[in-house]
């Protein structure tokens, strides 16, 4: 078991098998949240925060176009059950706690892309000798990166006022969360010989 | 790597030396992590101390905390390490936002403390410090860790320690930038947002205490150290010479020195604080000299110091 990708390949490239099982689960915690922007962002913004949500709902987008665009895809006939059971985890869960419906899916969502974007490092797992000029190193860096900006949308919302009397039920679904997303992302990485992930 | 248990979080320590023995516990700054005491270790363990390490919560291999770190918790897993060091002297530093908590569990727990060293340490958010603090979390938001990073080196560090690691500063700052989440720092500065000056409480520390500044430490200037030094009782001020903020990493020898020297003279009855100023050696061993009488250690140019 290693820390990093790798070995990578004579040019510096990470292992295509290991491109493809990465970029899989980012595509699809990525693409759950685009999905799930989507159905929350109306068609006329009316009212400023909404604009934030374009803004992620478009990040998203963007993040799933690039890893299709960036990846050297393998065939991985591991890969269909391994969705499936990604893809039942992003769904909406009730939140303890908030009877308000709209509240409740809000949180839901909030605490979804908190976990992804806070607890999903790909960039740290690049090891010193990746080519810093292949695409997948690039777009692992660059995911981080903007993971790290999308963020603070969602930690202004789960901080804010307006979940202030909920704070015990939003810190545990958060914790929550992270917990199962982490969980997930550790068993994809050892899956391909991955035990220590840094993040 | 064992681990203490804080309700629902888990503390990464590490602890080496004699049970029994005189015990230092380091505490780190903000963007730190345990393994960049190992000098300190190596140099306590070999004068005969204790030494115990860990990692806040939100820090390295400790838990981080999703959305809040409230320092109430980080001086509660301090307080869990010493209680796993037994009943001998334990002497307790910190350097920066490991100063301060170690500056609370002081004004807390001091009756637990056989000394007390603050390093690169602050009582209190002075206009420059909130704006200083307010713009470091803005870079970490708009930039990341490695950004941060970016303003903290010349920043904390001088130009001599600099120069020759000027072509791999990205090695340098890669361990920190591995074992950081962008979250969880973000986190331990926002447990600022609701801070209460310790000022008006650092009287009740009334252990010996050795509070220590980088000559040049812009950042936690050295007003801020002499407020220390003001409102506790037994305490001295030594002035590091030719260092800034971060001097823990620059000059380890002379720092691990002087820690020792200071328990070894607590725990030989010889210390006396007095309030006083001194200006610590170049070099690890030296003697510290007394600030010279008459001019103010509060200016960085020679001022006679005005007359009550």
């Amino acid at each position: 078991m290693s820390d990093f990708l790798g070995p990578v390949e004579p040019d510096g490239r990470i292992p295509p098998y290991q491109q493809t099982r990465v970029a899989a689960f980012l595509i699809s915690a990525h693409g759950a949240l685009a999905r799930q922007f989507a159905f929350t962002l109306p068609a006329r913004l009316d009212a400023a925060w909404q604009t934030e949500l374009n803004a992620q709902f478009y990040r998203e987008a963007e993040i799933v176009s690039l890893l299709l665009r960036a990846t050297s895809w393998g065939l991985d006939l591991s890969l269909g059950y391994m969705v499936a059971s990604w893809e039942t985890a992003w769904a909406p869960a009730p939140i303890d706690g908030i009877a308000d419906p709209h509240l409740n899916q809000a949180v839901h969502l909030a605490t979804l892309a908190h976990a992804v974007h806070a607890g999903i490092r790909p960039a740290a797992l690049l090891p010193l000798e990746a080519n810093a000029q292949d695409p997948f190193v690039m777009a692992l860096r660059r995911i981080e990166f903007e993971s790290g900006r999308l963020l603070q949308a969602q930690i202004l919302f789960l901080k804010g006022t307006d979940l202030a009397q909920h704070r015990d039920a939003v810190s545990a679904a958060l914790e929550q969360r992270h917990a199962g997303v982490r969980k997930l992302w550790r068993e994809l990485l050892e899956s391909i010989g991955i035990g220590a992930p840094a993040a | 790597m064992p681990f203490l248990s804080h309700g629902s979080y888990r503390v990464r320590y590490e602890l080496d030396g004699p049970a029994g023995a005189p015990a230092y516990v380091l505490v780190n700054g903000l963007t730190q992590y345990s393994e960049l005491w190992g000098a300190y270790r190596e140099a306590l363990l070999a004068r005969g101390f204790r030494v115990a390490t860990f990692d806040l919560l939100g820090q390295g291999a400790s838990d981080k905390p999703t959305l809040f770190i409230s320092q109430d918790d980080q001086v509660a897993a301090l307080g869990l390490l010493i209680g796993e060091l037994g009943n001998g002297p334990i002497f307790l530093s910190g350097i920066s936002f490991g100063g301060l908590i170690a500056l609370r569990y002081a004004i807390a727990h001091g009756e637990r403390l056989s000394g007390l060293v603050p390093m690169s340490c602050f009582a209190e958010l002075t206009p420059q410090l909130l704006l200083l603090g307010n713009a470091l979390r803005t870079g970490l938001i708009l930039g990341g860790t490695s950004y941060l990073q970016d303003l903290l080196l010349p920043m904390n560090l001088s130009d001599q320690w600099l120069k020759p690691l000027l072509d791999k500063l990205d090695s340098v700052k890669r361990q920190g930038w591995l074992v950081n989440d962008v979250y969880a720092l973000q986190n331990l500065m926002e447990s600022f947002l609701d801070f209460q000056p310790l000022t008006p409480r650092l009287s009740a520390i009334s252990v010996p205490t050795m509070i220590l500044n980088g000559e040049f430490d812009f950042l936690t200037p050295r007003a801020l150290h002499d407020t220390l030094r003001v409102e506790i009782p037994d305490s001295s001020l030594v002035i590091i010479p030719k260092a800034y903020h971060a001097f823990t990493l620059e000059k380890g020898a002379l720092t691990a020195d002087l820690l020792a020297r200071f328990a070894e003279e607590v725990l030989a009855g010889r210390w006396q604080g007095n309030q006083a100023v001194w200006v610590a050696p170049d070099q690890p061993g030296g003697e510290l000299t007394p600030f010279p009488a008459g001019y103010d250690h509060l200016r960085a140019i020679p001022v006679k110091r005005a007359l009550p």
